[in-house]
Parts: C-alpha cells; sequence; structure tokens
C-alpha cells in the first residue's frame, strides 16, 4: 500500500514539482515559452487521449477545438475584457457544447467515417474562422492583449504556473475520472458495445460525454493558448496542427496521462528540435537506440515478426542518417514527422509510455490496491419469494428478417421464480427471440410484456434497466478488464455520486461498496480468486461463469441464459449446475437455453421447444422428451448405424450414458 | 501422418502448451479430450501454424512443419475446421467452398476441374449444402455453419483434417449427423484430429485417445483403455 503511495503517487507529484520548479533554473524566455507550450499541449492531449485512447475512434477534430477555444477566448477578452478564469470557463464550456452537438450525429459512425466526419468539422472551423472576419479579424489574425488575473498583471513565469497548475487539476480529475463507472464504461464499450448496452449502460451517451468532455478540454486549452501566444491565424488550427496532435497521443501512448503529457512534451520540443542540427542528431540517434534495443531484444524473445522489429530500425536509421547529410533539417520537418509517426505505428504501437511501463512494472512491482471484503449477497442479491405470477408473456411475437420468419407468431409465458427451459434446432428462432426479449431486435409483431408492462423491444438499454439481464451464447466479455471490473460495470443502483463530484475524487467510497458487492457475485460463481484476472486469460469455463455472475450485477427480474454449457467439458457443467441452482434459490426467474438435453432436464420445471419460429411443444422434461415431435424434430432417434456393440455409446444421447 | 513432439505454445506471457506429444496414424481418428483451459484448442493451432510454437516439433508425413505459418502448412495437406465455425459471413455457400479449393487456382474459362469434383464430393456428402448453396454464409443455421466449415475443410482434399469441436452449440439431432459424416469420412480413409467436449461421443469415434491436463497429455489409450480406466471415467465421461 505504501510502496504504491510512494511510486505511483509519488512519481506524478515529482512530475509537477520538477515542472514547476523548472523556471526557477532556467531563466530563458524562449525554453520558459516551450514549456508553457507544453502545459497547454498536457491538457489538450489528455482531452484528445478521451476519443483517441479510451473510445478508440480517431478524431481528428481536436485542433479545431483548440481554434475555437482559442478565438473565443481572444474575442472575449479584446471585446468585452473579460478576465482569465472566466475566458477559460466559456472557452471549456462553449468547446463541449459543441463536441456535444457534433458528436450526435458522428457517433453514430465507426472508424473511418467518424474520422472523416471529425476531419470534416476542421475543415469548417478553419475555413470559417478565416471567413468571418468582422468577428475574427479573418487572415491577418486577431492581437490579444494577455488579460488580468483577478486583478494582477500576470508575466510570462507566473503565466507558465497557471498553466501547469491547471494541467495538474485537469490530471487528477482526469484520474478521478477513469477510476471512476465513468473510465470501466469508455473501456467496456470498446471491447464489446453489444454487452454494454446489455447491461443497462449505454454505449452511445458515455461516447457522446466522453467527446464532449475531450472537447471541452481541448477548448479550455485553446483560451490558455490565445492568452500565451497573444496573436492567432485561422491557419494554426488546420490539419497540420491535427496531424501533431494526433502524433502526440500515439507518440506517448495511448489511455495513460503519462502519456499525454510525454506526448505533448515532444510535440512542443520537436519542432524546435529541428531547428538546431546537434541536438536533432542526438536525438534521432536515441530514437535509433531505441529502436534498436526493443527491435533486437523482440526478435530475440520471439514476441514481434521481422518487419515489426526491423522497419523502425530501418526509418530511425535514415532519421540518423538523414541528419548528417541535410543542411537544412526544418525543410524536411512533415517528412521526419511522417517518419516518426510510421515508426511508432509500427514498432510501439503502445507509444513511448506503454513500452516504458511495461518496462516499469517488470522492475517494481507494485499490488494493486487490496480488496474490500465481499458484501453479504443478501444485500447484492436479495431473495425473492416466487409467488408464482406471470413475468414474462409473449403474445404473437415474431420477427422476421425479409422472407425469413426466424420468429412466427410465438407465445409464451415464464412464471415468476421458475427455470423455463428453451430448446430448438439450430436456426428454429431460440437466437432471434431471445434477441428480441432483450431488445437488441425490434419485433416484427406480437406483444411483449414484463411483468404485465409492455416492452416495446428494440432498445438493449431500456430492456436491461426494466430488468432483463442476459448471457451471450459468443461471449462478449469486455476482455481487457478484470473479472473484477467486468462485474462492476454492471452493478445496478450502485453509482449515484453525479460527475462533477467524481471529479474531485468523491467517489472512492462508492467505488469500495461497488468492489465489495461484485466481490459477492464473483464468490455465487466461485471466481472469487479469479477477482484480478483479466477476463480474457481466464480458462473458457470461468468465462461463461463470469458472464453469468456480470449478469446477475443487474439484479435482474428475468435472466436469460443463451446455452451457457456449450462447449463446457464435464467437470464444468456440473459446476455450471450448481451454480444455476444457487441461482434459482435467490428466487430469479430464469430463461435457459440449452442444447444439453441433461442439463436442461436436471433443471428446469418447463421447457418450451420451438421450431422454425414456432412453438411446437411445451411441458415437463419428461413430456417433451416422449413427444414425437420434439423427437423427429430435434432430439433424433437412437443411431440406426451405431457402431459394434460395445465400442461406444450412442452420441444421441452424449452424457447421459456413462 | 502427424507427430507433434514436446509442444509448447501461449499467448502472451501465459504459456498454455507445456510440452504437448501425439501421434496420427494414417486413416485414423485421434480424439483429444480435456477440461476447458487444458489446451486442446491451443494444440490445435499450433500444429496448423494459426499460433506460432515456441518450442517443438511437429511433422506431417515426415516433414518438419513447424514455424512454417498456417497459409503453408494448409498447402502441405493440412486442413483446420476451427472451433466455432468461422465461415466467411458476408460470401455465399459455394463460395465459402471454392475458397476451400485454394490448391487449384481457377482459370481462364472457369474453375479448375479438381476444385469441381471436390465441390460435388462436399455437396454429395452434405446435400442440405447443395440446396443452400446461393444462401449468405452468415444467415445459415449453426448446423449448417458446421457442415460448411467441415466441407470448406475437405476442399482442398487434404492429407489430415483438425476438427475443433464441431459439436459446439448443435442441437442433437444435428450432432448426430456430424458425427454420422465423421464415421463416414473415415470410412473413406480420411485421418483426422478431433477436439470434442462430448467426450462419450469422441470415444465412440475414435481410434486412439488422448487426455490433456494443464498443457500436456496426461493419459493415453485406446477408446477401450480409457472407458476403464476410473480417474478418466469421473472426470470427463460423467
Amino acid at each position: 500500500m505504501l510502496k504504491r503511495l510512494v511510486l505511483v503517487r509519488g512519481a506524478e507529484i515529482a512530475l509537477f514539482v520538477v515542472l514547476g520548479a523548472l523556471p526557477l533554473a532556467v531563466h530563458s524566455p524562449y525554453a520558459l515559452a516551450l514549456l508553457t507550450l507544453l502545459a497547454i499541449y498536457g491538457v489538450v492531449l489528455i482531452g484528445l487521449d478521451v476519443t483517441v485512447g479510451y473510445l478508440g475512434q480517431v478524431n481528428l477534430a481536436q485542433a479545431a477545438m483548440l481554434g475555437l477555444g482559442a478565438y473565443l477566448a481572444g474575442i472575449a477578452v479584446t471585446r468585452y475584457g473579460v478576465g482569465i478564469p472566466l475566458a477559460i470557463v466559456l472557452s471549456g464550456g462553449f468547446c463541449t457544447l459543441v463536441g456535444a452537438l457534433l458528436a450526435l450525429p458522428a457517433l453514430r459512425l465507426e472508424g473511418p467515417q467518424f474520422a472523416l466526419a471529425t476531419l470534416s468539422f476542421t475543415a469548417l472551423c478553419a475555413t470559417a474562422l478565416n471567413e468571418l472576419e468582422w468577428l475574427t479579424n479573418g487572415a491577418q489574425g486577431l492581437q490579444i492583449p494577455r488579460p488580468l488575473l483577478l486583478g494582477h498583471e500576470v508575466d510570462a513565469r507566473a503565466f507558465f504556473w497557471l498553466c501547469t497548475a491547471i494541467l495538474a487539476l485537469v490530471w487528477l480529475a482526469m484520474r478521478n475520472l477513469l477510476s471512476s463507472q465513468w473510465g470501466r464504461a469508455f473501456e467496456a464499450l470498446r471491447d464489446s458495445p453489444i454487452a454494454t448496452d446489455a447491461m443497462g449502460v449505454g454505449t452511445y451517451r458515455h461516447k457522446v460525454a466522453g467527446f464532449a468532455f475531450g472537447s471541452g478540454l481541448g477548448g479550455a486549452a485553446g483560451a490558455l493558448y490565445a492568452f500565451d501566444l497573444r496573436y492567432l491565424q485561422p491557419q494554426t488550427f488546420d490539419y497540420g496542427l491535427t496531424v501533431t496532435l494526433l502524433l502526440g497521443v500515439v507518440l506517448g501512448g495511448r489511455k495513460s496521462l503519462w502519456g499525454a503529457v510525454v506526448g505533448a512534451a515532444l510535440v512542443a520540443l520537436l519542432p524546435n528540435l529541428l531547428s538546431s542540427p546537434p541536438l536533432f542528431r542526438a536525438f534521432s540517434g536515441i530514437a535509433f537506440a531505441l529502436a534498436l534495443v526493443s527491435g533486437v531484444r523482440g526478435l530475440v524473445r520471439r514476441k514481434t515478426d521481422a518487419f515489426r522489429a526491423l522497419a523502425p530500425i530501418a526509418v530511425t536509421l535514415t532519421l540518423v542518417i538523414g541528419s548528417f547529410l541535410a543542411s537544412n533539417i526544418e525543410d524536411w520537418r512533415r517528412a521526419i514527422f511522417a517518419l516518426l509517426l510510421f515508426s511508432v505505428v509500427v514498432g510501439l504501437p503502445e507509444g513511448l509510455m506503454g513500452f516504458a511501463s511495461a518496462g516499469l512494472a517488470r522492475l517494481f512491482r507494485v499490488a494493486p490496491p487490496d480488496l474490500p471484503p465481499p458484501a453479504a449477497l443478501e444485500q447484492v442479491l436479495p431473495a425473492r419469494a416466487p409467488d408464482g405470477s406471470v413475468l414474462l408473456e409473449l403474445a404473437g411475437l415474431s420477427r422476421h428478417f425479409g422472407d425469413v420468419r426466424a420468429v412466427d407468431g410465438v407465445d409464451l409465458t415464464v412464471k415468476a421464480g421458475t427455470i423455463h427451459g428453451l430448446i430448438g434446432p439450430n436456426g428454429s428462432g431460440k437466437s432471434t427471440l431471445v434477441n428480441v426479449v432483450s431488445g437488441l431486435y425490434t419485433p416484427s409483431g406480437g406483444q411483449l410484456r414484463l411483468r404485465g408492462a409492455a416492452l416495446r423491444g428494440g432498445k438493449p438499454v431500456a430492456a436491461a434497466r426494466a430488468g432483463i439481464a442476459r448471457t451471450f451464447q459468443n461471449l462478449q466479455l469486455f476482455g481487457g478488464m478484470t473479472a473484477l471490473d467486468n462485474v462492476m460495470v454492471a452493478l445496478r443502483g450502485a453509482w449515484r455520486v453525479p460527475l462533477p463530484l467524481v471529479l474531485l475524487g468523491l467517489g472512492r467510497l462508492e467505488e469500495l461498496r461497488g468492489q465489495a458487492a461484485a466481490l459477492a457475485l464473483l464468490e455465487l460463481v466461485s471466481l472469487r480468486g479469479e477477482a484480478r484476472t483479466r477476463a480474457a486469460d481466464l480458462t473458457y469455463g470461468a468465462q461463461r461463469f463470469l458472464e453469468i455472475a456480470r449478469a446477475l450485477a443487474r439484479r435482474p427480474d428475468l435472466l436469460i441464459l443463451d446455452e451457457p454449457a456449450a462447449g463446457l467439458a464435464q467437470p464444468d457443467v456440473q459446476r455450471l449446475l450448481e451454480i444455476i441452482r444457487r441461482i434459482h434459490q435467490r428466487g430469479i426467474t430464469t430463461v435457459l437455453i440449452e442444447h444439453h438435453m441433461d442439463v436442461v432436464s436436471e433443471l428446469c420445471e418447463i421447457v418450451t421447444v420451438l421450431d422454425g419460429g414456432k412453438v411446437i411443444a411445451e411441458g415437463s422434461p419428461a413430456e417433451i422428451k416422449r413427444d414425437a415431435k420434439v423427437i423427429t424434430a430435434y432430439l433424433g432417434a437412437a443411431e440406426p448405424d451405431a457402431p459394434a456393440p460395445g465400442a461406444a455409446p450412442a452420441p444421441s444421447a452424449p452424457a447421459e450414458t456413462p | 501422418m502427424l507427430t507433434v513432439t514436446d509442444l509448447h505454445a501461449g499467448y502472451g506471457l501465459s504459456e498454455v502448451l507445456v510440452g504437448a506429444s501425439l501421434e496420427v496414424k494414417p486413416g485414423t481418428i485421434v480424439a483429444l479430450i480435456g477440461a476447458n483451459g487444458a489446451g486442446k484448442t491451443t494444440t490445435m493451432r499450433a500444429i496448423s501454424g494459426t499460433l506460432a510454437p515456441t518450442r517443438g516439433q511437429v511433422r506431417l508425413a515426415g516433414s518438419r512443419v513447424d514455424g512454417l505459418g498456417a497459409a503453408r502448412i494448409a498447402r502441405l495437406g493440412l486442413a483446420h475446421a476451427p472451433e466455432g465455425r468461422k465461415v466467411f459471413g458476408p460470401l455465399s455457400t459455394e463460395d465459402n467452398l471454392l475458397l476451400g479449393a485454394f490448391r487449384w487456382l481457377p482459370h481462364l474459362f472457369g474453375f479448375h476441374r479438381q476444385a469441381r469434383q471436390a465441390l460435388a464430393r462436399v455437396y454429395d456428402l452434405f446435400p442440405r449444402l447443395a440446396e443452400r448453396r446461393a444462401q449468405l454464409a452468415g444467415t445459415l443455421s449453426g448446423g449448417e455453419q458446421q457442415m460448411l466449415a467441415i466441407g470448406r475443410a475437405l476442399m482442398a482434399r487434404p492429407k489430415i483434417m483438425l476438427l475443433d469441436e464441431p459439436s459446439m452449440g448443435l442441437a442433437p439431432v444435428i450432432v448426430q449427423e456430424v458425427f454420422r459424416t465423421i464415421r463416414r469420412l473415415k470410412a473413406e480413409g480420411m485421418t483426422m484430429l478431433l477436439v470434442e467436449q462430448f467426450a462419450s461421443a469422441a470415444l465412440g469415434v475414435a481410434d486412439h485417445v488422448y487426455v490433456m491436463e494443464r498443457g500436456r497429455v496426461a493419459v493415453s489409450g485406446t477408446p477401450d483403455e480409457l472407458r476403464r480406466d476410473p480417474r478418466v471415467l469421473a472426470a470427463y465421461l460423467g
């Protein structure tokens, strides 16, 4: 605990103390200007990292946000004599709003389309700033006096401290945000948007909020930028800056506050490195050494393929040779940026900080903070007495895909507190039915009622909030997150502290309560010992059980298990039976879709059989097994061409015969 | 046909296989069973080259193939029908199959004669696929997709076929059909390595069985021997 405090927090404090103390040692105004730029870029890149790193989308609008913020602050100061604090708040707030408005349509898109949408926004902004001459003074540029801070003059050194202080505050707020439910939601929606929605978290909402927040940081930094340079030109905030900012995030390392500041340092200092040949030679020499070490190490340990290891070495070697050949390096600036970006993307996909933190993690083993003791299961998942009432009711429900009637007029009643089996041949409409009930598909016709209240369908978040939780046939875990975090994402009703207080770090207590609740659920599925294991590293069986724990975190009225035993070996099937029985004891209604008939007969009180999108039979497992229609369509007769007697039990009853 | 010696492989820092060895003789079916996480699928992937082994040897018909990469190994006559089917969803059933016949490139006047013959043979084996030849593979039912995955593997006329969990997520009636197909292929002389959770079903078709535990082979023998082994019986045959 203490070690963690000293190493992790200590490093952060040291960073800001050193940064803040630098002007006392360095007196050159030029160096001070560079340091100020570094702090401002730090804020911009932390904001950009929200979309590029956490949401995993290439955002090309951050330069425009910086520009909008800068111009708004400049205009507010020149025309209305606004002071520094108000100007920062104005620019930040305005860009948050613009970011939200841009994100609403743009984040309906993915990947390259999203990148293009943000790129066109940058083009639009640059043109508007240029053409609205009455407001922005157009291409002639806007002169801005540095305004007063609370009635005092601000000299260059004080302004640098102001920027550093703001960077520190943003760093703190961001750390608080990322270690809260918000940070988990950002992680989760990148790993599996479908599951994020199905757990009631709301992918789209979080994406828009994240983008708006990051844009707001860009805008606030824009105000500082305006007061730093005191002269603004529209063409500053164009594609060139867009690429530079992107380079900063990727080079520094995505999803890392340290990465953003390291990236900011490189982006702020790099152009100046280029103007001094000896410095640039040293820089490219270091880059070459780094590429050589990491490339050779990767090759020796057989962790990287030849291209990944050799390409960055070749590129940085080109830089070294070029630095001795070229007479004026500044002319080659764009080419050098491009080469650097290429070698980073190929050789250090996690950026400098990703590379460094892997090494640091090996040097200093910092244990994660202790977990609280698990909460009482009764608190997390209160037991309910089954009252025999109707929980889920489907009347004439259908879903068509073109001419294919995947679900064709299904009537189905699920009573509270039961385990209701749903079986049928592949393609009989079970999965489609489940997808309609859990809101992934809109029904083509018919009624869907939960506790008598109609559900319209087509909205997974709404279905989740109405009390329906599910697991997925093809696992939809948040693979990069720990088992504990997977469950915590889904916890229902645990997150009440509003965003501003979370930013101030007041969400800790809630966080501990959430961990205790999640641990209780992990214990229920016998995974408490794996709480800190990444979901992707769990064994296949454990992954299936984790999905069940995650669904239970919704404290659902109705739990839908979609083929939980698929691919499980016999010992794990036994564990699964035990888990489902425990869930049943808590009075939770379960719909179980399964092909293992022994699992179904063992657990279910009632079984519904689907074929061709219609219900062909319903009854107790024993009745179903005798039903002629079910035998033909689903169970199949005993093997007529079975191998010689004694050689093998017929595969028709796979796990029933010992 | 296939000899695997001391195979090591893993993902990132975690080593899943720690010295697996097995042998598949021509014309036989060898089954690989074991608990989840024992390394069955990883063994398959390390053999077919979709995962590079870190140590050990894989010999296909006498020559070493480990480290060659999945594409080269496939060309040498090893077909892998992976876990979870992995059909090409946006392509038609027939196109999926024809992609399996990568050994015979289409020529100017249409598809190669060998590819057409292979296609006819697969349609003969799975009449359902012939009915669905124009349908997009992604819209097929789970059972049909499994047949397609097996059919696609057969298209290259492989020397040996790796079948990973062919019964996963399938209705009992389809599972029976899949195992009928496996028996028929065996009768035609196909060599197969089979990973299967339905241990009893796997034992029913196999000539030899390996039980994997924690990344290596724990027990091996004929199905009859394993059925008499009380430990195997308790742990895997329920």
